[in-house]
């Protein structure tokens, strides 16, 4: 009995360590996160992105986008706003992994409801070795349920200011440099299809069954790129798609019909677009959303003020910035 | 015995040795006052002390050091 | 998958815990080891052959031995007064033929695949210069994980054996678990037989406060290495990969951070090692105890890398001083040289087979054998010195227990640490003779203070945190030199104290570790070896 009684006192006496613990580890997330939320200039570039979305007023967003820095190279919000009043955010990031992926997603729709989540695809062949795979998906998992992990540098600002301003219109990079693509025609015919890993697969797995489950469309999209893409990664895709019985959106078919010219729209050497290049890709995206989904058109629509405001702000802009 | 005490005496006057008991354990003897003692040893009781013997047990106290000697000398 | 990686702590660790405890206790030894085969394989993948090589290698020369000797003891029976001497002698030689041949093949192979490229290049080089041209090619040889620590392990064995300070072991899968405990396979510490074969072979059940003890301790090693350690290793990388471009303060601050970090780093490695073995109930050696408060070399290898030291001690330093050219200068310089030449003397013969092999330990690097020379001549001139010095300071009337002369020969010790980790770390000889060279070069202490050190990679924000974590880890140090507070006494400290102690050090890691967004993961610098 003694025994028993001194097993059961260590047993709450672990408990309650882990519970004043996990109060300590909550409260501090909460605090840190509101700081965030409240200075963007204390988060940095990698983290903007998901700490912006959970800015924004509730249910307001009808567009997610998710995917490397191809994403925020060739999708602009303000320009949707401007030209289909579709309300859209990138969640991109650079070098973005599958569970980065997953994990933004699931972030978001805790306080938003998209109608729509459109993947950029060049992180499906974003390979990984098993460990580091692993332990990106513990660190996601613990910074998702305890966010303190990912704001645990917020002390540095917080202590001598350092700031990480940058230049962002809901998740869009702007940038106008231009150096050309010059290598010519990419997207060479082949039966070929490039390899998606295992674990890709699986998380993927995980972002189409949690879209199916909060009822939101899917599109993979391929933007236009010659490093990234080639025929091999479009029969991958097309063939992933048919599967998965999902929509696919392959714009390195369509460059004549975007408007493609890598003189003017390629950032460096056809990695990345520029600005250029994302008003012809964002404009095509545009009107293939109004044809193929129902998406709501928000302008001068109560509560959308700011997107008004700061569409105006982008247009004068970026006329500026492309005369 | 005798023998035993002058040699240790001759390599450190100041400590009382029967009263120790951690020599190497406290740093009393360091690995080179060891080395010259069992060089010492060797030659007063005739005997061939290896590597092997070089332990903390054999030479925390006089009494061990006693001990190894009368072992080393029966062998 | 390293120590420090959120792999093996979250991951790792934890499952190889529930998997120990839920196996029945005669298997948990199975567990263990296979943990351990796993962890390396992870590693170094086919190349653990190797370690199970090397254990059923030693297993074999154990049996050996012990069969040898029982033939000893079944003719010793027989024989005659006259004959026991003879025979005792033949089977010693026996015996000492089998452990030289065990230790000379794992050597050998350890020996290929460390230095056979140190060798073939100094070879090329050598018979460029004699205007020869027989190039040895550079082989591509990859090192299976931890092979420079349980290789000492197995030799460790062996020489027990042959001593006789433990029977020889029956079971392979002993030694085998000996040699491959998963927290000491990457960097050690280097246990001997007797300290951890029978705990870890006895599968006691986990214990809750082993638990905590053990998760308290890797917290503190984490402490240590995610929030000191990696910050300085920015800093460090900077200025040695880029050493021509710096001088004076800059490059003697470089010394003094590569110092700090590799200290923060291999401590604080080793304590999320001893405590991940605590979790299990299992006591591994130390092998830091507090070292900067070390008054001269020689202490500060008695306080530095603990186990490496014990192991030279035990099986270079003693049986060279007690081999047959050793006992024969002995007993010539008692004779005719005196005390001191006859110390001075041993010292050179037993501790240069030791300081070779410690720098050689680390690397087929100039560097590294230069630095286990260069302590070696310190060691040496300290010894030579040492009447001199003890007249002079008869003559000061300075006694060591006195404080300032305490602290002077502590700043000492520190100055001779840092120039020698200046040259450990450097890119080969020529660049830390360099190194070196140019701290003599316009030393101008502003050059720390005038943003310089600011454009490495680190912030002021990150100084900071170096800044009050060596403090933290300083003030702890005191205690511990002190014997102010044991662990036993931590644990009469009431409750509330305890916790918010515990909870601190948790909290001070995730808030102000290096990790995440902004930061890179830094590998373990001792796993190279």
């Amino acid at each position: 009995m003694q025994d028993f009684k001194r097993k059961l006192k260590a047993v709450r006496k672990t408990a309650l360590f882990f519970g004043i613990l996990s109060l300590l580890l909550t409260s501090l997330s909460k605090l840190m996160l509101r700081i965030s939320m409240e200075n963007e200039s204390f988060v940095k570039s990698r983290n903007k992105n998901i700490t912006g979305i959970q800015k924004e007023p509730k249910n307001t967003i009808d567009a997610l986008i998710l995917g490397d820095s191809l994403s925020y190279s060739a999708f602009s919000p303000m320009q949707l706003w401007e030209q289909q009043g579709i309300t859209a955010y990138v969640c991109g990031q650079s070098g973005q992994k599958l569970q980065e992926a997953y994990y933004t997603l699931l972030t978001a729709i805790k306080s938003q409801t998209p109608k729509i989540v459109i993947l950029e695809t060049n992180m499906i062949f974003r390979d990984q070795k098993v460990v580091s795979s692993l332990q990106t998906t513990i660190i996601e998992e613990g910074s998702y349920r305890i966010p303190l992990f990912r704001y645990h540098d917020i002390w540095k600002p917080l202590l001598i200011g350092a700031t990480y301003g940058e230049e962002m219109y809901k998740g869009f990079s702007l940038r106008e440099a231009v150096v050309p693509y010059t290598k010519g025609e990419y997207m060479k015919k082949s039966t070929d299809k490039k390899e998606i890993s295992e674990g890709v697969q699986y998380y993927m797995g995980k972002i189409i069954d949690l879209c199916k489950e909060k009822n939101i469309e899917l599109l993979l999209a391929a933007t236009p790129s010659p490093k990234n893409y080639n025929y091999r990664t479009h029969n991958a895709l097309l063939n992933y798609a048919d599967e998965r019985g999902l929509k696919y959106l392959e714009m390195n078919l369509l460059q004549q019909e975007i408007g493609i010219d890598w003189n003017t729209d390629s950032l460096d050497k056809g990695d990345h677009l520029n600005l250029s290049g994302a008003t012809k890709v964002t404009e095509y995206l545009g009107n293939y959303l109004r044809t193929n989904y129902k998406l709501s058109d928000h302008r001068k629509e109560a509560g959308y003020e700011s997107w008004e405001k700061t569409g105006k702000e982008y247009s004068e802009k970026i006329k500026e910035k492309l005369r | 015995m005798d023998t035993l005490m002058n040699i240790l005496t001759e390599i450190d006057s100041s400590i009382v040795w029967d009263q120790e008991n951690a020599l190497i354990d406290d740093r009393m003897l360091d690995s080179f006052d060891i080395i010259s003692l069992v060089s010492e040893m060797e030659g007063a009781f005739d005997i061939e002390i290896e590597a092997s013997e070089m332990v903390p047990d054999n030479f925390n106290s006089v009494e061990a050091m006693r001990k190894m000697i009368v072992r080393l000398q029966g062998s | 998958m390293s120590y420090h990686t959120s792999a093996y702590l979250f991951l790792f660790l934890p499952l190889v815990l529930l998997a120990y405890q839920i196996t029945p206790k005669k298997v948990r030894w199975v567990t263990l080891l296979a943990a351990g085969y796993v962890f390396s394989w992870m590693v170094s993948g086919k190349l653990v052959i190797h370690l199970i090589g090397t254990s059923l290698w030693s297993h074999y020369i154990g049996v050996w031995q012990a069969w040898l000797k029982l033939r000893c003891h079944m003719e010793l029976e027989h024989a005659s007064k006259e004959e026991c001497a003879n025979i005792k002698k033949n089977y010693k030689k026996k015996e000492r033929t089998v452990l030289a041949g065990g230790i000379i093949l794992l050597l050998a192979i350890l020996g290929y695949l460390k230095y056979y490229n140190f060798f073939a290049q100094n070879m090329s080089q050598l018979s460029a210069t004699l205007g020869r041209r027989e190039p040895l090619q550079a082989k591509a040889l990859l090192l299976p994980i931890g092979i420079s620590f349980y290789t000492l392990q197995a030799i460790g064995y062996m020489v027990d054996v042959y001593w006789e300070k433990i029977p020889p072991e029956r079971h392979p899968g002993k030694i085998a678990l000996f040699l491959g405990f998963f927290p000491q396979i990457m960097e050690g510490p280097i246990s001997m037989y007797s300290q951890t074969a029978d705990t870890l072979w006895k599968g006691t059940s986990l214990k809750g406060e082993h638990l905590a003890q053990g998760s308290i301790r890797i917290f503190w090693g984490l402490f240590k290495k995610m929030i000191i350690a990696d910050r300085l290793y920015v800093v460090v990388q900077a200025i040695f990969e880029n050493y021509s471009q710096y001088k004076g303060a800059v490059v003697a601050a470089a010394a003094v951070a590569y110092t700090v970090q590799l200290y923060m780093e291999f401590s604080g490695s080793m304590d999320i090692v001893i405590g991940s073995g605590r979790m299990f109930g299992i006591i591994l050696p130390e092998n830091f105890r507090q070292p900067f408060f070390a008054k001269n070399a020689s202490e500060f290898w008695r306080r530095w890398h603990i186990t490496l030291g014990v192991w030279f001690k035990t099986y270079v330093f003693y049986p060279v001083s007690m081999s047959g050219i050793a006992k024969r200068w002995n007993r010539f310089g008692r004779k005719h040289l005196g005390k001191h030449l006859t110390k001075v003397g041993i010292s050179a013969i037993a501790l240069f087979p030791v300081w070779l092999c410690n720098g050689l330990w680390h690397g087929p690097r100039w560097s590294y054998i230069f630095y286990g020379m260069y302590y070696f001549s310190i060691l040496m001139c300290g010894i030579m010195l040492e009447p001199v010095r003890n007249k002079c300071l008869e003559i000061l009337h300075i006694n060591d227990q006195m404080f300032f002369w305490k602290i002077l020969q502590t700043g000492k010790t520190w100055i001779i640490i840092f120039v020698g980790e200046l040259f450990f770390r450097a890119n080969g000889l020529r660049a830390g003779i360099h190194m070196f060279l140019s701290i003599f070069r316009d030393f101008d202490l502003n050059k720390l203070v005038d943003g310089t050190l600011l454009n490495l990679g680190l912030d002021q924000a990150d100084f900071i945190a170096i800044g009050v974590g060596c403090v933290v880890v300083a003030l702890y140090g005191i205690v511990r030199e002190r014997n102010l507070m044991g662990e036993r006494k931590l644990q009469k400290l009431c409750l509330p104290v305890r916790w918010a102690l515990y909870y601190g050090l948790i909290l001070a890691v995730v808030i102000f570790g290096a990790y995440g967004v902004g930061y890179q993961q830094v590998d373990l610098i001792y796993a190279g070896f």
